[in-house]
């Protein structure tokens, strides 16, 4: 005997179960191109970074060669001779602590590692002189004066100073060190700890190559641009520091970058 | 008072009848080919198709329309016992009554005495029941050209028939049931109704509804009587619960033709 409304529920779940296959196939291609969309946007994303990237940083290489000085920031070590009847030994002047440097005692690297990676076209790729690295061991220092000061010692009588050995050598043995392996296999974190050491050292622009290069490896490290526009705002490149903050907040939303920035624009960085 | 649906549902009742037998244009030829072997010189006639493909109703019609003419003697159901056969046979075709066991030689005896101005045609349906020793039995009896014999077979994916040894040789003509395609069916199903007088029930099935049966039921004629019967049914509970204004009566719908199917068990939901 016939049930209509047994049949009738039957039916219904008979019909549900031949639109699952559909359902599922709809579903499945849905996700699919749902995966495709979103793929497609990341790799977007990707290449338009890529093209900020190559606008920002490629010029700038140039911008950056051009900017460097003729003369290297290292400059010679004058001893100056202290009075005779003071034992004031050897004193080095430097030219670019000139203007500030009136009784302060300005502790400076020795740059003679970076003389020569300066000259270098690719400097990360060149091998460190042994010797430069034996000079690097500065006996000085000491003082950083002013010509005015120079003066000032003969009439004053300046009374001594002791002798200050300031040794680096531990600091650059380490950076060179460092590049050597960076050489070897090209990891940007290596590049970037490079580029905070010269951050730290006060070299920007040592700091702002090894940024570069460490942003060139890899985009997305935010200490890397950070460390990048710093040095930029250091060299004086203050505008051209805030546009490309600007562009990379657009692109990873980083908040150190962002609050970088803010710093900039306000002034509290310099 | 009965309905046109109670009508309509007994129209696909699942009996075998020669005055149902509905013509159809493959079928005619087909029936037409199967009469002229007939009565060509041949041992032996092979029907054979799948269940349900009309080889009953063909041995039911051509012994209808060729009895009143020929001496010709249908078998529905298979004599399995050896013996029996051959009394049945005997008693039948020869007059010859035998009490007892009657085996194949004695049965041979009874054949060759007799002679016909005419060749008598056994028709045997289901004969994939039959024994093979009763086969090979009945493919010496044939040799004799005494009795002509048109058997019917089910076509089945396990043996294929044909390459049977005692059908190899023997059988000058083979004949193959097939099922009906849409255009078919709906002849069918609608000569069928109008046969009953059921025209109003014959309108309703359209191309659309008549190619959903044929989804179900692949033209098997056998399943389409079945799922009918059960469709006609359907519509005679809808009209006896006055429900029958919840569905459609001028075609008829996708889901009473499943719901038939389901009920008949074409559908496994």
């Amino acid at each position: 005997m016939l049930n209509l409304h047994e049949l009738e529920q039957r039916w219904i779940r008979y019909k549900i179960k031949s639109y699952l296959p559909y359902i599922a196939i709809i579903l499945s291609i849905s996700i699919i191109l749902l995966s495709i969309f979103i793929f497609l946007q990341e790799s977007t994303a990707t290449v338009n970074k890529n093209t900020i990237l190559e606008k920002l940083t490629i010029p700038e290489v140039k911008a950056i060669v051009s900017v460097t000085p003729k003369k290297p920031l290292v400059k010679k070590k004058t001893v100056v001779p202290a009075t005779s009847n003071k034992e004031l030994t050897k004193i080095s002047k430097r030219e670019r602590s000139l203007h500030n440097s009136t009784n302060k005692l300005t502790l400076s690297p020795s740059l003679g590692f970076m003389k020569k990676m300066q000259t270098d076209q690719q400097p990360y790729y060149k091998t460190e002189n042994s010797n430069e690295s034996n000079d690097i061991q500065v006996e000085v220092p000491v003082v950083t004066v002013t010509h005015k000061d120079i003066q000032n010692l003969q009439h004053q009588e300046l009374k001594v100073v002791k002798k200050i050995t300031i040794t680096h050598k531990n600091t650059h043995n380490d950076i060179a060190e460092i590049i050597s392996r960076f050489k070897k296999n090209n990891n940007p974190a290596l590049s970037l700890f490079v580029a905070k050491k010269y951050y730290e050292l006060g070299d920007y622009r040592q700091a702002y190559n090894y940024a570069l290069i460490t942003n060139q490896i890899n985009r997305d490290i935010d200490v890397s641009w950070i460390i990048f526009t710093k040095s930029l705002v250091k060299l004086g490149k203050k505008e051209k520091a805030m546009k490309i903050l600007k562009q990379y907040i657009n692109q990873s939303h980083s908040n150190q970058a962002q609050i970088l920035l803010d710093e900039i624009i306000s002034g509290k960085f310099k | 008072m009965s309905s046109i649906f109670v009508n309509s549902k007994d129209v696909f009742l699942d009996i075998v009848n020669a005055k149902d037998y509905v013509q159809l244009d493959r079928v005619s030829s087909i029936y037409q080919s199967l009469k002229d072997s007939i009565k060509k010189p041949l041992k032996m006639i092979l029907l054979y198709g799948k269940p349900g493909t009309g080889k009953s109703m063909f041995l039911n019609k051509i012994h209808t329309d060729l009895s009143p003419t020929q001496s010709i003697y249908l078998y529905k159901t298979p004599i399995l016992d050896e013996s029996e056969f051959y009394k049945v046979l005997a008693q039948d075709i020869f007059a010859t009554r035998y009490n007892g066991e009657l085996n194949f030689t004695q049965f041979m005896k009874i054949v060759e005495k007799k002679e016909f101005k005419e060749t008598p045609v056994v028709l045997l349906d289901e004969a994939q029941l039959y024994s093979e020793v009763l086969m090979e039995k009945i493919r010496l009896l044939s040799d004799t050209r005494t009795v002509k014999f048109v058997i019917t077979l089910h076509k089945t994916e396990k043996e294929d028939i044909i390459a049977k040894e005692h059908f190899q040789t023997r059988i000058w003509e083979t004949i193959e049931l097939e099922n009906a395609s849409s255009s078919e069916l709906k002849i069918y199903i609608q000569k069928k109704l109008m046969k009953a007088n059921c025209f109003d029930s014959a309108n309703m099935f359209t191309n659309k509804s008549v190619n959903r049966i044929h989804n179900i039921t692949n033209g098997n004629y056998r399943d389409t009587n079945k799922l009918l019967y059960t469709l006609f049914d359907l519509y005679a509970l809808y009209e006896k619960s006055s429900r029958l204004s919840n569905i459609r009566t001028d075609h008829v719908p996708n889901k009473l033709i499943e719901m038939a199917a389901i009920h008949t068990g074409l559908i496994n939901a």
